[in-house]
């Protein structure tokens, strides 16, 4: 759960981002006067900034400029504009990421939570019932033993965990793997889950994933 | 200017002075003048005919030469005058104020034109930026009311919207576009997730191969062209097997190709050469609904304006293949010097 600031002058689009960070249990604030933006961005001191390009009166890239030379928070670019120029600018005053409108939602909600573990990842280790968890070399350890995962079992359980106590539908969890370059389709969906539910009762973890009756499948 | 094309258009003014000669000698024969001062006068005057002839070809010759060449070298060949120098005689003074002055009515029709086009391409990208805001409005109310029926109508939308962007970035020659290092993977990804809905509901299977490299190109504009070339897969499905989109990515000394091959109906040898042309829709668009004859189009042009080939190969019934080319060189690299 973090603190996010929506910077976005169209009004409909803003509820509607807001409803979507707000049901993934995000806290989130909205600028309206865009002439005190940036002093809104400054002391918000927000966990992450979602920022709009054409807003009236003030250009986004200006905003992000200001904001950098004061902040290290990220900030995630939220634009309809799509030149590649754009980006090449957004990022090289400091962006973190660069998402195009329209966007699908669990797209944004996937690269929402990359962003905020890049930016805490000093702060915070990830663990799940006291095993460390090792992304990079896809294995959970609790010091004397190792589960050694596969890469989308690695990348099933990294989202589910991200969503603890939460239901992640299957098609949120399709989508992310195949933003990570594995394009299984759903029965291969079913079959890895199993497999890492069972890899993981093995290990001592009973009942970690439930799959709820066609809604999805939530970490406990 | 050919001598021969000379002499031939002299050829009159040469009968002229011949005839001319012709009455001076009758007459001076009729007043019994002696030989010698024939012969004198026969000389002045054949030699002052052929000094005169000479005289006036060759400076006309330099002028009328340089306009040729000039005009063969040129690629606006309208900028012609300012390119010749002024001549001496009065025709070419004339024929070089005629020409500047079509030449610069001319350059101003062509910046009207481009003026007006430039404006006009500036108008649709700002329309393209203004309707992507509901479309993406509606998109998150879809997922925010969990009504994924819609969603899909929506891509169709924003496919189309895409389309009339890329069809005018396509014809311009602004630099609207940026050539850097873009991994393929996370190109092909984006353009997947995009239409997984309908890759998943029509079961086709994705294979990949080698997009762990990157290419010189533009991510966005790469990004419209893989989604095109999907768009087709998915339109002309072969009904007989399991479907399946194989990309592969393979690397050479001095090109990175990227395959693009689909087991669906393919393409007519008869139509295979021309399926880039626009508005070409072939066999396939008269048996299949949805061909407008632009998205090849549109990639062929964009593919050209990047600097990237692109070639198709296809056996009907079996399967299409569409190449990408893209060059591979360091010049792009700043960090890499120079030897």
């Amino acid at each position: 759960m973090s603190r996010i600031m929506i910077i976005e002058d169209d009004e409909v689009l803003r509820g509607e981002l807001s409803r979507l960070l707000d049901d993934q249990g995000h806290e989130t604030a909205a600028v309206t006067d865009f002439s005190r933006a940036a002093e809104q961005m400054r002391s918000s001191g927000a966990d992450l900034v979602l920022l709009d390009i054409n807003l009236p009166g003030v250009n986004g890239e200006a905003l992000l400029q200001e904001f950098r030379r004061t902040s290290d928070a990220p900030v995630i670019m939220l634009t309809s504009r799509t030149s590649e120029l754009d980006e090449v600018l957004s990022m090289s005053y400091g962006a973190d990421d660069y998402i195009t409108k329209p966007y699908n939602p669990t797209i944004l909600l996937l690269r929402i939570s990359a962003v905020l573990k890049r930016s805490q990842k000093l702060r915070v280790t990830a663990s799940y019932r006291g095993l460390r968890v090792d992304p990079a070399k896809g294995i959970l350890a609790d010091g004397a033993r190792e589960l050694v995962l596969t890469k989308n079992e690695m990348l099933i359980f990294q989202i589910l965990l991200d969503n603890l106590g939460r239901i992640v539908t299957r098609d949120e969890l399709i989508t992310a793997l195949w933003d990570s370059n594995e394009f299984i389709s759903d029965n291969a969906l079913s079959v890895n889950v199993s497999r890492l539910r069972s890899k993981l009762s093995d290990f001592g973890c009973a009942d970690a994933i439930e799959t709820r009756k066609k809604q999805g499948y939530i970490l406990l | 200017m050919r001598m021969r094309d000379i002499l031939r258009d002299r050829l009159p003014a040469a009968l002229i002075t011949f005839g001319a000669w012709l009455l001076i000698a009758a007459f001076m024969g009729a007043f019994h003048t002696g030989s010698a001062l024939i012969a004198a006068v026969t000389c002045v005057y054949f030699i002052s005919a052929l000094s005169r002839f000479l005289w006036d070809v060759l400076r006309r010759k330099r002028f009328y030469d340089a306009l040729a060449e000039g005009s063969g070298q040129l690629d606006r060949k309208y900028l012609i005058s300012e390119v010749v120098e002024e001549p001496d005689f009065l025709e070419g003074r004339l024929t070089c104020e005629a020409l500047r002055e079509a030449g610069r009515s001319m350059y101003e029709d062509v910046a009207a034109l481009s003026r007006e086009s430039k404006a006009f391409r500036e108008f649709i990208e700002m329309w393209v930026h203004e309707i992507k805001l509901p479309v993406a409005a509606l998109q998150l109310m879809c997922h925010n009311d969990d009504n994924v029926r819609y969603a899909e109508q929506l891509r169709r939308i924003d496919d189309y919207i895409e389309t009339v962007l890329y069809y005018a970035r396509s014809g311009s020659d602004g630099k609207d576009y940026i050539i850097k290092e873009t991994p393929l993977d996370r190109v092909f990804a984006d353009t997947a997730v995009r239409h997984r809905a309908e890759l998943q509901l029509r079961g086709v299977e994705i294979k990949t191969d080698g997009l762990g490299t990157a290419v010189m190109s533009d991510s966005k504009w790469l990004g419209y062209i893989l989604g095109q070339l999907m768009g087709n897969s998915l339109k002309y499905l072969s009904p007989d097997r399991e479907p399946e989109i194989c990309v592969r990515a393979e690397v050479l000394p001095d090109r990175t190709l990227l395959h693009f091959r689909d087991n669906g109906v393919g393409i007519p040898a008869g139509d295979l050469p021309y399926i880039f042309d626009k508005s070409f829709t072939g066999e396939n668009g008269r048996t299949y609904s949805g061909a407008t004859g632009m998205g090849l189009y549109i990639v062929k042009k964009l593919c050209g304006r990047l600097g990237h080939g692109i070639s198709a190969d296809s056996v009907p019934g079996e399967y299409t293949e569409i190449t990408l080319s893209f060059g591979n060189n360091d010049l792009f690299r700043p960090d890499v010097t120079k030897s």
